[in-house]
């Protein structure tokens, strides 16, 4: 099949393993997630608040800058669980809004163009398929949670007179969990949510719709039945709870709205076992061509 | 060990059976999938790609359980789908070559492939170009251009010539010719076009309501089936038909004179002619032919009533 040639020719040359066509699928997943101007765009935007952080942490362990900012106060420089709590929070935010734009792209474009019974009619499964745009949204948002604020903890580290890492290594394992936990149910969320609208702006503000609306409906629910249960759809609230106990914060919210550690991973499990219903329903019906 | 084997191959889709006791063994270099709608054929397709199970039965494609060893069956396969199947957001030699990657190549042997495929179905101008800004007959040929791109052992074609014009048509016809002429390549055509079948393959499979009505190689029923003739006549037609059955052959009379007759292997046109002149019956026109795969798929479907419906001569 030389291209001079013209003429269709065999191939018989090596053959990669099976396990890594879900590779290729994170790939050019990946690829398609940062063609786009507007994820890079919000990838800087996402590490502002860490360069910022970065200064931070200069300051705060740099004694003449300090004397020169005249900032002596107890919490104004004061690098804690409570300063990467903050961070923590900020990235995460972020990556909502990093992962609402890029999970579209990975699959909208296969399912406008019916590409399903293509790409699952070679030795790809359906767990497959997913598993590597998860991969692909996974990645991507690593690199605005876990990435950053563990490099800010060493960074912190490095830079502290006293042995700082080893005492506060907890911080680190907090950063690393909850930034691990949020970015996964963010990436079947936004991969669940994408599959079944066709339109990917509509699809952008669905996910965040997804986030936020049904707060709304938990804040009524609690309100009305004098409960603190419906605070259960209130994703941004369940998220800082679990952050704070992660990072060994001392809890902020008030005691009746207090919920158990528990009861929130058993609500993002059930959400993420939901999302990925949805995910496997719609890859279903679209692998094979109807008729 | 035929490319693909049925036995009692029984495929159920909710509460209907779509595939009914299919058995049979498929061994030509060219086969044919024929067929009117919701006879079955893509369920067929669908089911040796490993995307439904058998409720009964097996299929097996080269020896391997077309369920159970689906990932190594999709890697010796090619498939190009009837519908629109692309991602349009790429360009072809970018889509072609991640199609490629999927089927198991590495990365520099799938760009490089992609390319040559591209050239190959005629594409090559256009390969950096977006899939979606294709036309239709474009579309059609980069389909098939990543279902050859891995060089698969079996290339399964679902309607390959689905709204080409003559031209794209004559194309795509000449490429399986090719494809089918180099013999690494087993080809599976589903289409309810029977003249492309006619034009690219050997052995044909037709099913009707979900069953086998039909497995045969084209050539050999060609060869083996008897000569048809037609004629048209004027003057006392019924009593020629009547003389000429007595000579041992088949035959129907029709409005106008019109006469369709099997004619047996002993039996010559000059007999027909001596009995015509006998009978005082003028022969204006003799067309003899033979068997055509319209009437291999004809007589497949002698149990309906009337010509089926959607089939496209």
């Amino acid at each position: 099949m030389s291209i001079y040639k013209q003429n269709y020719r065999a191939y018989t040359g090596k053959v990669t393993p099976i396990w890594t066509r879900v590779l290729v699928l994170a790939r050019y997943g990946y690829a398609e997630a940062w063609s786009s101007k507007i994820t890079v765009g919000i990838f800087v935007f996402s590490l502002l608040p860490c360069i910022l952080s970065l200064f931070g942490i200069y300051l705060a362990n740099n004694p003449l800058a300090r004397a020169l900012i005249g900032g002596q106060g107890p919490r104004g420089l004061a690098i804690d669980a409570r300063f990467f709590l903050n961070i923590l929070q900020i990235q995460s935010w972020l990556a909502l809004v990093l992962a609402s734009w890029i999970a579209p792209r990975l699959i909208t474009y296969d399912l406008a163009d019916n590409a399903m019974p293509i790409l699952l009619s070679h030795p790809i499964s359906r767990f497959g398929y997913v598993l590597g745009k998860f991969i692909a949204l996974f990645t991507a948002l690593s690199l605005v949670t876990w990435i950053p604020t563990l490099l800010l903890f060493f960074y912190e580290g490095y830079a502290s007179p006293q042995p700082w890492a080893s005492v506060n290594l907890s911080i680190a394992g907090g950063l690393l969990a909850g930034s691990l936990i949020w970015i996964a149910f963010l990436s079947i969320l936004g991969l669940a949510l994408s599959s079944w609208v066709k339109w990917r702006i509509v699809a952008t503000g669905i996910i965040f719709g997804a986030v936020f609306v049904p707060a709304g409906v938990g804040g009524i629910v609690s309100a009305v039945l004098r409960t603190k249960w419906g605070f259960l759809l209130n994703i941004p609230f369940m998220m800082s709870t679990l952050w704070e106990r992660l990072l060994g914060v001392p809890g902020l919210v008030h005691p009746n709205r207090d919920l158990p550690t528990v009861a929130i991973a058993a609500m993002l499990l059930l959400a993420c076992i939901i999302c990925l219903a949805m995910l496997n329903a719609r890859i279903r019906a679209r692998e094979v061509v109807r008729g | 060990m035929g490319v693909i084997d049925l036995d009692g191959l029984e495929v159920r889709l909710g509460n209907r059976t779509v595939l009914n006791g299919l058995t049979g063994a498929l061994q030509g270099r060219a086969i044919g999938l024929l067929g009117p709608n919701g006879a079955g054929k893509s369920t067929l397709i669908n089911t040796l790609l490993g995307f439904h199970a058998p409720s009964r039965g097996s299929a097996h494609v080269f020896g391997l359980d077309a369920h159970r060893d689906r990932a190594q069956i999709r890697g010796a396969i090619g498939y190009m789908p009837e519908n629109d199947s692309f991602i349009g957001n790429m360009s072809g030699v970018r889509f072609v070559r991640y199609m490629a990657e999927l089927a198991g190549l590495p990365a520099q042997e799938a760009l490089e492939r992609a390319h040559e495929a591209l050239f190959y179905v005629g594409l090559g101008e256009v390969r950096y170009r977006k899939v979606s800004t294709y036309s239709l007959g474009m579309k059609q040929l980069i389909k098939l251009a990543q279902a050859l791109a891995h060089g698969p052992r079996l290339l399964i074609l679902d309607e390959p010539t689905n709204g080409l014009d003559p031209i794209a048509r004559q194309r795509m016809i000449q490429l399986i010719q090719e494809i089918r002429k180099e013999g690494s390549v087993r080809l599976l055509i589903s289409s309810h076009l029977l003249r492309d079948i006619d034009e690219t393959c050997d052995e044909v499979l037709i099913l009707k309501g979900g069953r086998i009505a039909s497995l045969c190689n084209i050539e050999e029923e060609r060869r083996s089936n008897r000569s048809f003739m037609e004629l048209e006549t004027v003057g006392a037609t019924e009593q020629f038909s009547v003389s000429i059955r007595g000579l041992g052959c088949e035959c129907a009379s029709f409005p106008g004179g019109r006469i369709k007759l099997v004619v047996p292997e002993n039996i010559e046109a000059r007999d027909l002619y001596v009995i015509a002149s006998q009978q005082g019956v003028q022969i204006r026109r003799m067309n003899l032919r033979r068997d055509s795969l319209e009437d291999i798929f004809l007589r497949a479907m002698d149990n309906e009533t009337g010509r089926p419906a959607h089939v496209n001569l």
